[in-house]
């Protein structure tokens, strides 16, 4: 029965998503354009390089690498700063918040329709050609399992950041920006523009630490992992080190929201 | 029975950000910190039973809505205590929620792309309302309008009308003991008007839920409430019944003639006949505003038939929105 409460606003946001078939057919087209860009983009680079192996990765490891973070952004990414921000400006947050659900998870249930139709319509398609494409490039086995449970994790911990700078924009009531400024950072940090083993080897211990590796380099590597190349212990360790973030994070973005909204009924919004 | 709603001196104040003007003003803003308190809302108390139709008015900027959060619990009073159904609203938001429903006639609670019933379906399950009475809430719906040709239709295709119509009955789709309507009627045309009063008046008698309305068409009032409270620049004016509100400004009633000959020069002849009403003239009529203490409407007329010949007339109550503007303009003496 409790469960049920948010079911609905994912039963609702997959009709929703439904009702707007051209919008589908135009994201699946502007996935592709990016795709194409992104393979000679680095075909380029791999043919300048001049060797068949760049910092550990082949030319198919990479572009499956990117292909995939491409996918996995399309499915994770949920606008949430947009949406906080909008709801904010127009003034609609005051019946968000008079919905009998606390606001953090009615915004994420009332998404999640989403990530079940990307999931189906741009991830799945693309994880298929992919596979196809590369004859074996992805294995099949029980990394695709890790695989899942760290898409669980990263989805958390991308809705906690995503939640995190959108409770900013309760003070600047400005999005645009702000928005802009966390893709960056997060798309950058979390090598969904360039894998992270190309970072330089000082940087990339850093960020390797940080909850943006979490998001997509983690799941990633479950989805390149053969199986065999890690020791037993390491996917566990990758494991908990997404689980480590996604409490952190949804504790910190609950507090922070819990002293803004605070910080909001007092002076007004 | 204990009331409802519980308001205690509540006040509130907000810090706003005194602005310079220009491009260089607007610079030194950024840094500065020179805020002014502003009081929104001054010291106001009432209480309110259940099952009541309270008219909420003001003019614009009076304060209204930022009472209304107040009690919906989205703002914290600065000072004053607040109950509402024996919850503290802002502190008990989520269980607030589950009490009370909300409209604001400019914003739609409803999912944009979905049919209305998905919405209604979506609602129904947010607010765990049981399939039977959601199933009663919407056939006790059809009988008061006819909803059928709404319920499958996206809610983005709606004329404005039917949107706060749909609106309504979705704030009141779980029975909430009390219901906020922020000017629900505004920019409908006059069926609608008529149709959304008439099942919010039912709602009311059926279901007993305490409306509170804020809104800037009399004719709402007139027809819903019987209590009104009025506020300006955040302080409490009136809060009594509407038909007191109009004795509360003496008894004036205009009477309006039509007699033989010039009108405007008639007017002036009746004036000094009739020195202590005041009588204006236009193209059609003669209006004399008739305090009933002194004297009674049908003494004038007797007297006025004395020494001019009537053509035609008519009475006319003063009505509230004369009274109301009164208030605005003047405040209460």
């Amino acid at each position: 029965m409790k469960l049920k409460k948010y079911i609905t606003l994912t039963r609702a946001g997959i009709i929703e998503a439904l009702q707007f078939r051209l919008a589908t057919v135009v994201m699946v087209i502007g996935n592709l354009l990016y795709l194409i860009v992104v393979y000679f983009l680095w075909k380029s680079i791999y043919a300048s390089a001049g060797t068949d192996v760049v910092n550990g990765m082949t030319f198919s490891d990479t572009l499956i690498y990117l292909v995939l973070a491409t996918a996995l952004f399309n499915f994770m990414e949920m606008y949430t700063v947009w949406e906080i921000g909008r709801s904010i400006q127009s003034g609609k947050i005051v019946l968000d918040l008079l919905k009998p659900i606390e606001y953090r998870k009615y915004l994420f249930w009332s998404y999640s329709g989403t990530f079940v139709t990307q999931f189906i319509f741009t991830f799945l398609p693309t994880f298929i050609i992919v596979a196809a494409v590369t004859h074996g490039g992805i294995h099949m086995g029980v990394n695709l399992l890790f695989f899942v449970a760290s898409v669980v994790m990263a989805v958390s911990i991308n809705y906690s950041i995503d939640f995190l700078v959108g409770t900013v924009c309760l003070f600047t009531e400005s999005i645009w920006g702000i928005n802009i400024m966390k893709q960056v950072i997060v798309l950058l940090l979390s090598g969904a523009t360039i894998p992270l083993a190309f970072f330089p080897e000082k940087l990339r211990e850093v960020v390797e630490l940080l909850p943006f590796a979490a998001i997509y380099d983690v799941p990633l590597k479950f989805l390149l992992w053969d199986g065999v190349s890690m020791e037993p212990h390491e996917p566990w360790c990758m494991l908990l080190f997404q689980l480590f973030w996604s409490i952190v994070m949804m504790v910190l973005s609950k507090l922070f929201w819990k002293a803004s909204l605070r910080q909001i009924t007092v002076n007004g919004g | 029975m204990a009331p409802i709603i519980e308001i205690q001196n509540v006040t509130k104040e907000f810090k706003v950000l005194n602005r310079r003007e220009g491009l260089k003003g607007s610079i030194r803003d950024l840094f500065s910190r020179n805020y002014k308190i502003v009081r929104a809302v001054d010291n106001v108390s009432m209480t309110i039973e259940q099952g009541e139709i309270v008219g909420y008015l003001g003019p614009n900027g009076a304060g209204k809505s930022t009472t209304i959060k107040m009690m919906t619990g989205v703002l914290e009073p600065t000072s004053g205590q607040i109950l509402v159904g024996g919850n503290v609203p802002y502190k008990n938001r989520t269980k607030n929620a589950q009490e009370i429903g909300v409209v604001f006639g400019q914003r739609s609670q409803l999912w944009w792309a979905l049919p209305l019933v998905e919405s209604f379906k979506i609602l129904r399950d947010i607010y765990q309302i049981p399939e039977k009475n959601y199933q009663e809430m919407l056939d006790f719906y059809q009988s008061l309008v006819d909803i059928q040709p709404i319920l499958h239709k996206p809610v983005r295709q709606m004329s404005l009308g039917q949107r706060t119509l749909s609106d309504i009955l979705a704030a009141f789709l779980h029975d909430p003991k009390i219901v906020f309507l922020d000017e629900p009627t505004i920019g409908l045309d006059v069926s609608m008007k008529a149709k959304i009063r008439t099942l919010v008046q039912a709602l009311n008698q059926e279901k007993k839920t305490t409306v509170i309305l804020t809104t800037h068409d009399m004719g709402d009032v007139d027809a819903l409430c019987r209590r009104i409270v009025i506020i300006d620049k955040g302080k409490m004016l009136y809060d009594n019944d509407i038909d007191h509100l109009k004795s509360f400004f003496g008894s004036y009633r205009t009477l309006k003639i039509r007699v033989e000959g010039e009108l405007k020069a008639q007017a002036q002849a009746i004036q000094k006949e009739l020195p202590e009403f005041p009588v204006t003239a236009d193209e059609e009529w003669i209006s004399i505003l008739v305090d009933e203490d002194k004297a009674k409407v049908i003494d004038v007329l007797g007297r006025l038939q004395s020494s001019c010949r009537i053509t035609d007339m008519q009475l006319q109550e003063i009505s509230s929105e004369d009274v109301i503007k009164k208030i605005y303009e003047e405040g209460v003496k």
